[in-house]
């Protein structure tokens, strides 16, 4: 856990912080008033925050800083602050597993995550899936087994497939239901969803797709 | 006096809208290229990668977040809103009671008798109604400002059961009694007679639980007002019907409203009418001048926006010693919660089988829960948990094998309305192409385990009602370089209606379906069609869009013709040219007429349905399960759904209706369940950890989807029926029987799960 | 809506434990059960104090002599795939596999799973309960079908851990950290019956952590299972649950400890059926019988009678299991 003491750098009073939030305001994500860092006297053991604080996040290969409240999860920020909305919100209490996104990837619910939290770890969205305009295996092949119906648990689905398949290339059937037994889909869509797993995991141990 | 609004009986009512057209269909295809092949989704990509933006993704500039308050007594008077401490909250830009203007809305109505509620109604009579709305900066303000609105409510006595609510003495929840209408009564032949005649009596009573719908995404709006324009983008079933409702509670022309519903996170019927809180986001639009967002949170989904309502059902049945019915009689009490809503069915009674006698008694009361809506073929799981599970306890008494009864009382004709024959029925061939492919006689007579671990095996057969809204418009334009645009107001929910829609088109021109681009779902900028529900989608748009495909392939083939100075009927459209007899393929843009006058433009209507016949889907499913007689554990193995949906449009997404369907019903079956604290009428379970929906560990590890498509000309142009109701109707009557075959329990009341099973085993064994 | 807070990040036990000392502060270790409890108002606190950057809270460590020491911020998904545990115990490894989901499994942790506030539906949700504060336990009678059959006094709850069970038939310790220093707490006397304290579930101090569980060396010939029902395939609590942990030598059992979880607010150890297994050859006979016992002293609410005859039958699937 040594890397998470980087952290410390993250400071209010870090010019090179404030100076990437303000950097990040071009891209208009943030829509509350800015009265300034009230956790401008952190602590020596660790951080204190409090009010609006700044957070570092990476996500999909970027880097992004904005202020956000203690409160705010990682899904709220993902959606209501960076406009990645390809996470979807469920439940906001992780009974649902639609705001699944990977955490150095491991699939983890967004909405029970705080944005603070992420600090320090590689997030990635469904948006960070498809690489020059290609989809990915798990994402080819949720299309060819028309493995969704409504289609808004699918990016969840699609992230909980592809943390399975990272750990684990080439599951059971029964570990391919283990695996997205994380994920509701009221549409009931499963039956699809295990044979996508298969034919993705499939895709990626031929080497074809990633 | 306005309608008034929030019936939402919309899509499962029939009789249709004046103004359709009256010229006979076409014939329906022979073989088909495109229609009827696994076509992957032509919005596979955007629902895979985020892209697609469902209403709770939208973000405007100057957009504010909106949120509701709603009364935490079942049964309240409110005397006093003091909403002056939240007007003056951070963020707050506006706050809406009964009192702000505009907000005098007439909701509820009654058959007859006209709207029973508002907007907001001072009297409460459900835990969750509507108090208050408050737009605010962000979300988190919002809701932040309805902590400190100070209500002073007037506490009633409640009532949640509906047995307690006939009773002397229960509080009254509408003046005139608890009623909701006289009880409702079917007859036909004479079931004291019939009975009297019958060899073996079953009869059995059922209790079914409430089940919410609880759709992946939640119910919410956008509004935004420009000038005296309102738009909204709203998680809809039928742009249409929000459309005309929204404008009339409001008092504009239609014109002026636009409902958008492009991509929407699921329904199963609570998305099909207006909601209170889209009305809401328009009035704070207008009262602030800023776009307007208002979601419900998911806990508030399963209070205010609709439930399968619970009922409590009785079936006699009667037949002769060679299986054939000879009177069928039902006694149903339901309850539609708070305000006016039909909470049973009896159809499968009085239609399924053969039989000159039947008896149908229905009872509605109301209590102090949350309003019914429609629910993926509303009253049918309950009524066929209920005769399904009574046809199979007449079949043991009968010892008569449960396929073998069903298959002795088929109809040919629909008895409910009065003798008139099906364009087809596949309900005998359902059954039995169903028990082959499920290897039912082998898996019945198997030995069902002597250890804790039982297996058995069930059947129930079903039908659906509604044979879908006979108008709907579709225009299509095709461009010299192959493409083609359609236009339909059809939303897709999720059945893969714009993929089946574009298969048409691709079929009659002869373009690749991704060829195709939709227009779709939008009051502002596209043709007429009924909301989408009571598995009418593609039985009601089909036919208009192939139509209008028609049109259009008419005069490319007329200009073509003359063009090429050969017979129309010689040619031929495929892979976006004209082809000759010999194989030469002229492709569109060399037809220099075509390419001068293009788009070719073609409008296609819906035709009546078939005159002096009914155009209806029947469906049998086949259930294997395994019980756990140390714990009660159900679970199902393996299950089967034959589908007599006629013609299969997309193989692909007619297999993903059929799974959805039976996984819906595995809830129905074994874990739904509303649970409503009775002495304070609220929700203990409104979350999706108390309020068990499947999970793919549930899902049946083996499904079988087994298409019956007896190929009926009559039933419309496409030859297809419905088939997102059929799919789920029959499915927990099969489990059940298949747990009663396995261990010799009935279980009699939804849902099957440990705790039931646990407890009627160890009522058995004393 | 959660409410807002001020959010702490200590690097070291100490400073968690001086935030504490400040009061008006929770623990956030995975957050599943955490973000809820402030969701629902169940919690409140001015302070969040994230034990995320404490290193010396994680991992899975063998002690010389074989004692097994695992962090309070290991995942429940680190506990259900570790090799040392699922050989030596694993009863536990089973337990920790069958937590909720995927998903929470990634980020649930030993130390927040035995620490879960109360799952009853009245307590989570909005009603002015007695354990809240109130006067009346509303699932006393009402809707209690998943509530307590032991030791149900005023509140009526069940304990929502797998671990727990599984743990305290292990005969684990838990070792506590405060200003005051360390000190090792049984298991089994961890948690607390609401007639023992109606405030806490846990013997924690508000200025203490859990920072690690001590598993003693199996004995020889030792074995143990975690057996649990649920309406779902997953995210559900158990219904019944029952964990065993056996010694045998020469087929013959020295000891033995049958937990249930789902059937009281805290780990209920059924004593009868563990003393009928002692000095026996575990066989299908005795597992029925040793399950019949297992429900002694039952008192059953009006909804919950089935988990008489269910924990009676997962008894005995878990004794069969180690026959």
């Amino acid at each position: 856990m040594a890397d998470r003491d980087k952290r410390d750098t993250h400071r209010c009073r870090d010019g090179v912080t404030r100076r990437g939030f303000l950097a990040s305001l071009g891209v208009g994500t943030v829509g509350a008033v800015v009265t300034g860092c009230a956790a401008a006297e952190p602590e020596p053991r660790g951080d204190n925050l409090e009010g609006l604080v700044p957070c570092h996040l990476e996500i999909n290969g970027r880097r992004h800083t904005l202020l956000v409240e203690p409160r705010w999860s990682l899904l709220y920020v993902l959606r209501e602050k960076l406009g990645l909305t390809g996470t979807k919100q469920g439940c906001e209490r992780g009974e649902c597993g639609a705001c699944t996104v990977l955490v150095d990837g491991v699939a983890r619910y967004a909405c029970l995550t705080l944005a603070l939290e992420a600090e320090g770890h590689a997030v990635t969205t469904v948006e960070g899936l498809v690489v020059d305009g290609q989809l990915s295996a798990v994402q080819h092949a949720f299309v060819a087994e028309d493995a969704l119906q409504c289609g808004y648990c699918t990016p969840g689905q699609v992230m909980a497939a592809e943390a399975l398949l990272r750990a684990n290339p080439a599951p059971s059937d029964e570990e391919i239901r283990e695996g997205m037994s994380g994920n509701l889909c009221r549409c009931g869509a499963y039956d699809h969803i295990v044979k996508a797993v298969r034919r993705a995991a499939a895709a990626r141990v031929e080497g074809g797709l990633k | 006096m306005k309608a008034g609004f929030g019936s939402q009986q919309g899509a499962a009512v029939p009789g249709g809208p004046p103004g359709t057209p009256a010229e006979s269909s076409a014939a329906t295809w022979g073989e088909t290229l495109v229609v009827g092949a696994a076509v992957p989704r032509v919005d596979g990509w955007q629902r895979v990668t985020g892209t697609a933006v469902y209403p709770l993704d939208l973000q405007f500039p100057g957009m504010l977040h909106a949120a509701v308050l709603r009364c935490p007594h079942a049964h309240a008077r409110v005397k006093r809103v003091d909403t002056s401490r939240a007007a003056r909250m951070p963020g707050v830009r506006a706050v809406l009671t009964a009192a702000s203007p505009g907000a005098d809305v007439p909701w509820y109505p009654q058959r007859g008798k006209g709207p029973t509620s508002k907007l907001f109604d001072p009297h409460c009579r459900y835990a969750g109604e509507e108090v208050a709305a408050v737009a605010a900066e962000t979300l988190f303000q919002a809701r932040e400002a309805l902590a400190v609105i100070d209500v002073e409510y007037e506490v009633l006595p409640c009532v949640a059961e509906m047995e307690e609510a006939l009773l002397p003495g229960a509080p009254p929840i509408h003046g005139g009694g608890n009623r909701q209408n006289e009880t409702l009564r079917y007859q036909r032949g004479d079931v004291a007679k019939g009975f009297a005649e019958a060899d073996a009596v079953v009869e059995l009573s059922f209790r079914t639980a409430c089940e919410i719908h609880t759709p992946m995404e939640v119910h919410g709006s956008v509004a935004r007002w420009e000038g005296d324009t309102l738009t909204v983008w709203d998680t809809t079933q039928g742009v249409f019907a929000v459309r005309d409702a929204l404008a009339s509670a409001l008092g504009l022309p239609r014109a002026k409203v636009r409902v958008i519903s492009q991509y929407m996170g699921g329904g199963f019927g609570s998305k099909l009418g207006l909601n209170k809180h889209t009305v809401m986001a328009a009035l704070l639009a207008r009262a602030t001048g800023r776009p307007v967002k208002l979601f419900l949170s998911r806990e508030e989904t399963f209070l205010c926006v609709g439930n399968r309502p619970p009922n409590r059902l009785t079936v006699r049945a009667g037949a002769k010693k060679d299986g054939t019915l000879v009177a069928l009689e039902m006694k149903a009490l339901g309850t539609g919660g708070a305000y006016p809503h039909m909470p049973t069915s009896a159809y499968l009674v009085t239609d399924l089988y053969a039989c000159p006698n039947v008896a149908v008694e229905e009872d509605n009361v109301f209590t102090n829960t949350g309003p019914g809506r429609p629910f993926r073929a509303p009253g049918f799981p309950p009524c066929a948990w209920a005769l399904e599970q009574t046809i199979d306890a007449l079949a043991e008494k009968l010892r008569i094998d449960p396929v073998e009864l069903r298959l002795k009382n088929v109809p040919s004709v629909s008895q409910q309305r009065g003798g008139v024959p099906y364009t087809s029925t596949g309900l005998a061939e359902c059954l039995r192409r169903g028990a082959e492919a499920f290897g039912w006689k082998a898996a019945r007579a198997r030995a069902r385990g002597r250890g804790h671990l039982r297996r058995g095996v069930g059947v129930a057969a079903g039908m659906w009602g509604y044979d879908g809204e006979p108008r709907a418009t579709a225009s299509v334009s095709l461009f010299a370089d192959g493409s083609a645009l359609l236009n339909t107001g059809a939303s897709d929910i999720g059945t893969g209606t714009k993929t089946v829609l574009a298969q048409v088109v691709a079929e009659e021109l002869g373009i690749a379906p991704e060829r195709v681009r939709i227009e779709h779902a939008d009051t502002g900028t596209t043709q007429y069609a009924p909301a989408s529900g009571g598995s009418q989608t593609v039985v009601v748009n089909a036919p208009a869009v192939r139509e209008a495909a028609q049109q259009v392939r008419r005069e490319l083939l007329e200009l073509a013709a003359a063009a090429l100075s050969r017979p129309q009927e010689e040619l031929r459209l495929a892979g976006g040219a004209v082809v000759t007899p010999e194989g030469t393929a002229h492709p569109f843009a060399s037809f220099q007429a075509f390419v001068a006058s293009q788009p070719l433009v073609g409008v296609g209507r819906r035709h009546p349905h078939p005159k002096g016949k009914v155009a209806l889907p029947f469906v049998a499913q086949f259930a294997e399960v395994e019980v756990n007689t140390r714990t009660g554990e159900v679970r199902v193995l393996r299950m089967l759904g034959a589908q007599d949906s006629g013609r299969v449009m997309n193989r692909l997404t007619f297999e993903s209706q059929v799974f959805g369907g039976i996984v819906m019903g595995v809830g129905f079956a074994l874990t739904e369940a509303r649970v409503v604290d009775r002495r304070t009428g609220t929700v203990v379970n409104a979350n999706w950890h108390d309020y068990k929906i499947p999970t793919i560990k549930d899902c049946p590890a083996e499904l079988t989807c087994l298409p019956v498509d007896l190929q009926d000309r009559e039933c419309n142009s496409v030859g297809a029926k419905g088939l997102g109701e059929p799919a789920t109707i029959p499915t927990a009557a099969a489990i059940a029987n298949a747990v009663y075959h396995a261990v010799g329990v009935r279980v009699t009341d939804t849902p099957a799960s440990p705790v039931q099973i646990a407890a009627l085993l160890q009522r058995r064994e004393g | 809506m959660i409410p807002n807070f001020r959010y702490v990040r200590p690097t070291t036990v100490a400073g968690v434990l001086e935030e504490l000392a400040r009061g008006d502060a929770r623990l956030h270790a995975g957050g599943s059960d955490l973000l809820g409890c402030l969701r629902d108002g169940i919690l409140a606190p001015r302070s969040v104090v994230s034990l995320a950057g404490v290193p010396e809270l994680r991992g899975i460590r063998e002690l010389a002599g074989g004692e097994v020491r695992i962090g309070a911020m290991t995942t429940l998904r680190e506990i259900a795939s570790h090799p040392l545990l699922r050989e030596r115990y694993p009863g536990l490894a089973q337990a920790a596999g069958l937590v909720a989901s995927p998903q929470l499994r990634n980020q649930g942790t030993l130390g927040g799973n035995l620490c879960q506030k109360p799952r009853c539906w009245y307590y989570r949700g909005r009603f002015q309960c007695a354990r809240k504060g109130g006067d009346t336990c509303y699932a006393a009678e009402g809707e209690n079908q998943y509530h307590c059959l032991f030791g149900g006094e005023t509140c009526y709850y069940v304990h929502p851990s797998d671990l727990a069970p599984v743990l305290v038939a292990l005969e684990a310790t838990a070792h506590l950290l405060g200003r005051g220093g360390r000190r090792a707490v049984s298991l089994e006397r961890f948690f607390l019956l609401p007639s023992q304290d109606f405030q806490r579930e846990t013997v924690l101090e508000a200025d203490e952590i859990l920072a690690e569980v001590a598993l003693p060396a199996p004995r020889p010939g030792a074995a143990s299972v975690y057996r649990k029902v649920r309406e779902r395939g997953s995210w559900d609590f158990a219904l019944v649950g029952a964990a065993v942990a056996l010694s045998r030598s020469d087929g013959v059992v020295e000891g033995a400890r049958i937990v249930l979880s789902g059937v009281a607010a805290i780990p209920w150890r059924a004593q009868t059926a563990e003393k009928l297994l002692v000095g026996r050859r575990l066989n299908a006979a005795l597992a029925a019988q040793a399950g019949a016992a297992a429900s002694e002293g039952a008192r059953p609410l009006a909804h919950n009678g089935y988990k008489v005859r269910m924990l009676q039958g997962v008894v005995e699937e878990a004794l069969r299991s180690l026959a």
